[in-house]
């Protein structure tokens, strides 16, 4: 197998196993700060899948996945900020409890 | 020579980066959770460097490693987790599953991994000659988002 096949493949499927394990994360717990971490690994198997999709042009792959980066760290902020508002109000992490208050 | 480790190489690399993915999302303390992410955004850094994309991983230690994910830890080290977490694993497991059967599929059976060639030389110039002169409306409407995104996030967390 050519090495560029088998990179492609091994990077792919690893992008898919931690895609799912994210997904697993953000479906089955309630509590809003693991939700955001499972939201981070997506991320990191989404900016994978970008670079092995985008690498029939090399510079623009990485203008995409540099930029993708600069704008979830932004993401990242704001959530962390609204996680922090929310727990003072409610001194809860639950989305649960949230929904119970009418937040 | 060091062309037909690349494989092995990547496929540890991959192997370590599901097991920290499973430890982001099932660590019961969330101060290790969070320390487990930066440790996968370290892992996919080095996987990106060993596909080529060096700019990229270097960006992605800095900026998101070195920024957002230290964020992410002070801020959790300072809430305290918040009281015990409920799971639903049946409901996420059937999530997961359906979801790792879609990406297999779409990946696998229509073979998108092909479309993977290593790159040649990247060099720092020429990105930012193309991000600078092709892009800067692109540049600058992300560079006045994320300000604005800063400013709304001091000002939430700055609310009573």
């Amino acid at each position: 197998m050519p090495v560029d096949t088998a990179l492609g493949g091994i990077a792919a499927v690893s992008a898919a196993l931690m895609a799912s394990i994210a997904v697993y994360g953000l479906t089955s717990s309630q509590n809003l700060i693991r939700q955001l971490l499972s939201i981070e690994v997506l991320f990191n198997a989404v900016l994978i899948l970008v670079i092995i999709l985008f690498s029939f042009n090399p510079v623009n792959a990485t203008l995409f996945a540099v930029t993708l980066t600069a704008v979830v760290s932004g993401e990242v902020i704001v959530i962390v900020a609204v996680v922090v508002s929310l727990f003072r109000r409610t001194r809860s992490l639950e989305s649960l409890v949230l929904e119970e208050e009418g937040v | 020579m060091i062309e037909a480790y690349k494989p092995l190489m990547a496929g540890l690399l991959a192997a370590f980066m599901v097991l920290t993915s499973y430890l982001v999302v099932r660590s019961k303390d969330l101060v290790y959770a969070s320390g487990s992410l930066a440790v996968l955004g370290v892992l996919n850094a080095a996987l990106l460097a060993l596909l080529g994309y060096g700019i990229v991983a270097v960006f992605l230690v800095v900026v998101y490693v070195g920024a957002a994910v230290m964020f992410i830890i002070v801020a959790v080290s300072m809430l305290g987790g918040g009281g015990p977490e409920k799971w639903q694993p049946e409901k996420g497991a059937f999530a997961a599953a359906s979801a790792l059967t879609v990406l297999l599929i779409i990946l696998l059976a229509s073979s998108l991994y092909t479309a993977y060639t290593q790159p040649g030389s990247i060099s720092l110039r020429s990105v930012s000659g193309i991000l600078v002169g092709r892009y800067l409306p692109v540049l600058g409407v992300i560079f006045v988002a994320l300000a604005a995104t800063l400013i709304e996030a001091v000002a939430i967390a700055r609310k009573r």
